[in-house]
């Protein structure tokens, strides 16, 4: 009894513990979690400013009015009488930051890509695991050991060759060589080794199903999951792709979002950074919003260990 | 018996199949990751800018790893080299190190039964946001936040509370180089903190209900149980976080806007990129960014096959668990007669 | 996770928002870049059709405007010459009605387009390559060959020489029917620079873009008592009284007002007034370069100079509206309505316009003629309007500021007297650098090498201010020659 007083109960105690150890990781994990927002509330924030607000207090902390009239500048639909320098601050930035194609192309590129990686990476986990051949493994072997070789290391030599077949400004270079996907290739196979069920096929095969037939009116719908956990990987990977996208288009009517954020980045003269901000909001915010729409998917993809790029 | 007529049938019949299934994956990766590999590699024999068509056997090679060649500025880009390489590796440490740590620590935290912490959903969608965000935009938002001057929001709050002068957050060459370093980790952290946690989740609970009985508080738990059994996945997002680091270009290529770059933040990425995408021909450096490219890929295969070893082991487990599977599930077909009520 | 789901409103609301201001601006955008595309055949259709009609259009336009050039030059000699040109003999086609020209920077484009009527395309419009000059000189070359619609496009003296000599970026004047004596009145070192290897003319430049100093009297009387034009002048007359001054107004001001904002503008100052060579053959003639460094350590040591100041920059532009600096370097094109001075640097205090310590030049950009172009006559009109004509050149220096690369018109503005520059105090900055414009050479002294090495001296300088003279300079020419494996020092 008086070493209870004394001690306090040991289950208070271990209590007490527990909510000090939980208060702590809370507060941290509140803090990272700002770190993680307050630059996108703040680019939110700052696009509803105009450029003399900003230059004026580049600290804004709260909405400002303004969002209309960037919006304005960025689409070149500006008075006529707004002055000469406001109107080539439009004409520039509206001539480099075309949102609709931008969002047009980055979509083509994205959606298309999406589609031939899932598929053809399917098609090809499927073959590895359902046929037996003399080459299998060989292939499987082949398909693990170049998952890692970076992109950079064969783009000097890709550009030159895109450059001899006449593919620069082309969007194949950029969809076609989705369809070689290696690593999706590698998490398709090791999902399909887990859970396919390979005496489905032989039924089907039984039924008279060709074995094309099979794959897709079969195999497809079992690999549904797999396959949207890959679909949403690399749609993202493909819209965010700066580095193949900026080699091989050069032409404006082709710009996909990332070239014109870069675009927007390099201009020396005539910044105006409420525009410059909603430049970046715009190709920022859409990304975040279908992000919170899909999250748990996407969270329990990159737990199945799914992307590292 | 009949198991083995079928698959004996199955290897006859249908191996065409397989070879017409990945048919269209050989095809494409062929012309456009090999071929361009090869081209890149004859590409490295050849020379820069007006002398691009003539072949100059290793000089690229011996110009940027020993400053020995043919140009004047032989020295001079074997200096620049080896920077990008040595900014590489600092950038990667740089931000690899609190990333891993930040993750470890998150990745405990969350998956410890004992802590209640609200909205952890929350937290874990929060914090994996930024990985999802374009790379090229996140510098540019950066940029536009931590510009030099006081017109830009950071500066402009640390000279409201007192500041005197602002700090070079995007052309000071240290300076710029932690501020790479934190929007890589910012970027990756959510990341790296799932994997792990799917990792710590996979150790059987039973150990730690044991190591609970006999008294072990959680640091001794972490150090003697997660981290031992963590280290496979440890070793693979090093490897694959080094891989990445050697790939690193739209960040450090971006945060300096792109053309007025600036050798502090030239990663190898960057290197290469530059000197092969400078106007026509005649102007590009395609030699160079090949030997370079050439350097990149036989570091990145020594890498890769350290991760190849490292997760062999595993891989050779998860096959036997796989082929017993198979076997019966091929009981369970022949006796259920072709599977049909699946 | 009720927090979670007020974010998720508050960021699609933004979200539906903002596209529904994309969707607004979008079309009016794009509805009527559509329109030609959809009318690309017909109109091409059209012309084939109807090649005579065409041909008869644009004998006229050409005849109109030689007409007026050869009337105020006064010249029979020119009007002479003029006379095979004006027969028109376009040999690129008119298969397009949009005439696109590529350009990195538009401020005078804008300025053109204002005052522009086209003859026969449907729109005029300009497609930017590249936000600043640096980028734009590597990536012209593909965008050019990128089969997108181009029909001109704007170079800059630093790098004009790799795409005017070679054939598969850039076609003769020529082939739009304008040669070289359509000139007799430019500034002759914007024809020679517009002439490739082989003499043959393939760019035309509209400005002579002669540079000056311009300073805050304000600042200039409260500090250095100096209250006229020739006597601030009389004061930066030459580089060491520049110094001088620099050192008087910081003692004068206790370093509150510096002489001038960035070393780009003094580097444009001091080098092209050298008129000495970047490259000499295939040497780096690295004379400049090191003269220009220990000049700017004695600027930065002697605090006459922010280093880190980045030019065009808010915080350069904000040196002027906030009284932090006595001047600027400014080209002829930074003065006009809506330009740097105007807008940005001099909106606060008294500016006035001088020539500076050196007569200098300050850019000058060349439009040239893509092989590609298929909009040959309105191509030839905008050509001609811009670069040949006095009439329509006199009304575009009146109206962008911008001094016209024609002495004719030229010297009408000065003796008419009738420009009066609003941000300078009424001044006509035209009389201040008609001198300077006659005295630019540079034409045996460019190179193509010439961005790439004052981008590269002037970023070495940037990050490396605090070394000593000797490494800044090392680690410039190294950084040169690791860019440039053709050149050696």
């Amino acid at each position: 009894m008086s070493m209870q007083q004394q001690y306090g109960a040991p289950k208070d105690n271990y209590h007490k513990q527990i909510m000090i150890k939980s208060t702590v990781i809370l507060i941290v994990c509140i803090l990272l979690t700002l770190v993680c927002l307050v630059p996108i509330y703040i680019l939110i924030v700052n696009a509803t400013h105009t450029h003399t607000e900003l230059a004026e207090n580049p600290s804004q902390l709260f909405f400002g009015g303004a969002l209309g009239e960037n919006m304005k500048i960025l689409t070149n639909n500006i008075a006529e009488d707004a002055g000469k320098a406001l109107r080539r601050v439009a004409r520039q930035y509206s001539s480099v930051f075309n949102i609709g194609r931008g969002y047009l192309n980055s979509l083509i590129i994205a959606g298309c890509t999406t589609i031939l990686t899932v598929f053809f990476s399917a098609l090809t986990a499927y073959g590895l695991v359902v046929y037996d051949f003399k080459l299998n493994s060989a292939a499987y072997t082949f398909i693990i050991g170049v998952m890692m070789i970076p992109v950079q290391v064969s783009s000097a030599g890709f550009v030159r060759f895109m450059y001899s077949l006449n593919l620069i400004n082309n969007f194949i270079p950029l969809i076609v060589p989705a369809i070689a996907a290696p690593a999706v290739i590698f998490f398709m196979h090791s999902s399909l080794k887990s859970t396919f069920p390979l005496s489905i096929v032989e039924a089907a095969r039984i039924d008279g199903c060709s074995e094309f037939r099979t794959f897709i009116s079969v195999a497809m719908p079992l690999m549904t999951p797999a396959m949207a956990v890959q679909a949403i990987f690399a749609f993202v990977q493909n819209w965010n792709n700066y580095y193949t996208q900026n080699m091989i288009l050069k032409n404006d009517k082709m710009m996909t979002v990332p070239i014109m954020v870069s675009k927007v980045l390099q201009f020396d003269k005539d910044v105006n950074y409420g525009v410059n901000y909603l430049c970046i909001a715009l190709s920022v915010v859409p990304i975040v919003v279908v992000y919170l729409a899909l999250s748990k998917f996407i969270i329990a993809g990159v737990a199945l260990g799914g992307v590292k790029e | 018996m009949a198991s083995a007529a079928q698959s004996r049938i199955k290897s006859i019949s249908y191996a065409k199949y397989g070879y017409m299934f990945i048919a269209p994956f050989f095809l494409v990766y062929c012309f456009f990751q090999i071929w361009p590999l090869i081209y890149t590699f004859i590409l490295s024999f050849k020379g820069n800018q007006s002398n691009y068509d003539s072949f100059v056997g290793l000089d690229n090679y011996t110009t940027i790893l020993f400053g020995q060649g043919m140009a004047a500025g032989a020295a001079a880009t074997k200096a620049e080299f080896l920077q990008a390489l040595g900014n590489t590796f600092v950038l990667w440490f740089g931000n690899f190190v609190p990333q891993i740590l930040l993750s470890l620590l998150l990745a405990v935290w969350f998956t410890d039964a004992k802590v209640k912490l609200p909205g952890k959903g929350f937290f874990k969608v929060v914090m994996y946001m930024p990985n999802i965000i374009t790379a090229a935009s996140v510098a540019a938002l950066y940029v536009n936040l931590f510009g030099d001057s006081e017109y830009y929001f950071v500066n402009s709050l640390l000279m409201n509370a007192g500041m005197a002068d602002p700090i070079h957050f995007v052309t000071d060459p240290t300076i710029s180089k932690i501020m790479v370093m934190f929007i890589q980790t910012w970027l990756w952290f959510g990341n790296t903190m799932i994997m792990l946690m799917s990792g710590i989740m996979g150790i059987s609970p039973s150990l730690f209900e044991a190591a609970d009985i006999d008294g072990a508080n959680s640091t001794q738990q972490f150090f003697n149980i997660t981290l031992p059994l963590l280290q496979p996945i440890m070793v693979y997002t090093l490897v694959t976080s080094m891989i990445g680091g050697l790939q690193m270009f739209d960040l450090p290529y971006l945060f300096h806007n792109g053309a007025q770059f600036s050798r502090s933040l030239e990663t190898v990425a960057v290197y290469i990129y530059y000197n092969f995408n400078k106007g026509t021909v005649e102007q590009a450096s395609y030699g160079y960014a090949g030997a370079a490219s050439i350097i990149i890929f036989g570091i990145t295969a020594i890498l890769g096959s350290v991760t190849f070893y490292v997760n062999r082991d595993q891989d050779a487990a998860a096959k036997k668990k796989q082929r017993k599977l198979a076997e019966k599930q091929q009981k369970a077909r022949a006796k259920q007669g072709g599977g049909l009520t699946i | 996770m009720s927090k979670l789901k007020r974010t998720l409103a508050l960021l699609a609301t933004l979200a539906v928002t903002s596209t529904a201001f994309v969707a607004c601006g979008g079309k009016k955008e794009d509805s009527p870049a559509p329109t030609p595309a959809e009318n690309n055949n017909s109109v091409a259709d059209d012309a084939n059709a109807g090649d005579a009609g065409d041909a008869g259009d644009a004998g006229d336009a050409g005849d109109a405007g030689d007409a007026g050039d050869a009337g105020d030059a006064g010249d029979a000699g020119d009007a002479g010459n003029d006379a095979p040109a004006a027969g028109g003999e376009i040999s690129l086609p008119d298969t397009d009605d949009v005439l696109t020209i590529v350009c990195w920077t538009d401020t005078d484009l804008n300025n053109m387009f204002d005052i522009y009527t086209p003859v026969q395309a449907s729109e005029v419009k300009y497609q930017q390559c590249g936000g600043n000059g640096t980028e734009a000189s590597t990536q012209y070359a593909n965008y050019l060959n990128s089969g997108d619609d181009v029909d001109l496009f704007v170079a800059e003296a630093g790098w004009i020489l790799n795409y005017i000599n070679d054939d598969s970026m850039s076609a003769p004047l020529e082939q739009l029917g304008i040669s070289t004596a359509d000139y007799a009145d430019a500034y002759q070192y914007t024809v020679e620079i517009g002439t490739d290897n082989n003499g043959v003319l393939k760019a035309a430049s509209w400005q002579a873009a002669a540079g000056g100093w311009a300073y805050n009297a304000d600042l200039a009387e409260q500090y250095l008592g100096v209250t006229s034009e020739d006597d601030m002048q009389a004061k930066v007359s030459s580089w060491d009284n520049f110094k001088a001054t620099a050192e008087e107004l910081k003692t004068a001001s206790d370093g509150a007002v510096t002489m001038t904002v960035s070393l780009g503008g003094l580097w444009q100052a001091f080098s092209t007034a050298q008129n000495a060579a970047w490259v000499d053959g295939t040497t780096i003639n690295t004379g400049i370069a090191s003269d220009f460094v220990a000049m700017a350590k004695e600027y930065v040591d002697g605090g006459y100079i922010d280093p880190s100041v980045k030019q065009w920059g808010t915080e350069w532009e904000n040196y002027g509206k906030d009284g932090k600096t006595l001047g600027y370097f400014f080209s002829t094109w930074c003065l006009g309505e809506g330009a740097q001075l105007d807008t940005n640097c001099g909106t606060a205090g008294n500016w006035r316009l001088i020539q500076g310590p050196q007569e200098y030049f300050w850019g000058g950009s060349w439009l040239c003629v893509s092989p590609n172009c298929n909009t040959a006559t309105e191509a030839a009109n905008f050509i001609r309007t811009f670069t040949c004509n006095a009439d329509t050149m006199e009304e575009y220096a009146l109206y962008s500021g911008d001094f016209a690369n024609n002495k004719v018109a030229m010297n009408k503005i000065i003796s008419d007297g009738s420009n009066s520059n609003p941000s300078l105090g009424g001044q006509d900055q035209f009389a201040v650098l008609a001198g300077v414009a006659e005295g630019i050479k540079m034409s045996d002294s460019i190179s193509k090498y010439d961005q790439n090495l004052k981008d590269t001296l002037l970023n070495t300088l940037f990050e490396n201010i605090s070394d000593d003279a000797d490494t800044i300079l090392q680690k410039f020419t190294d950084q040169a020659l690791a860019d440039n494996t053709d050149l050696n020092a």
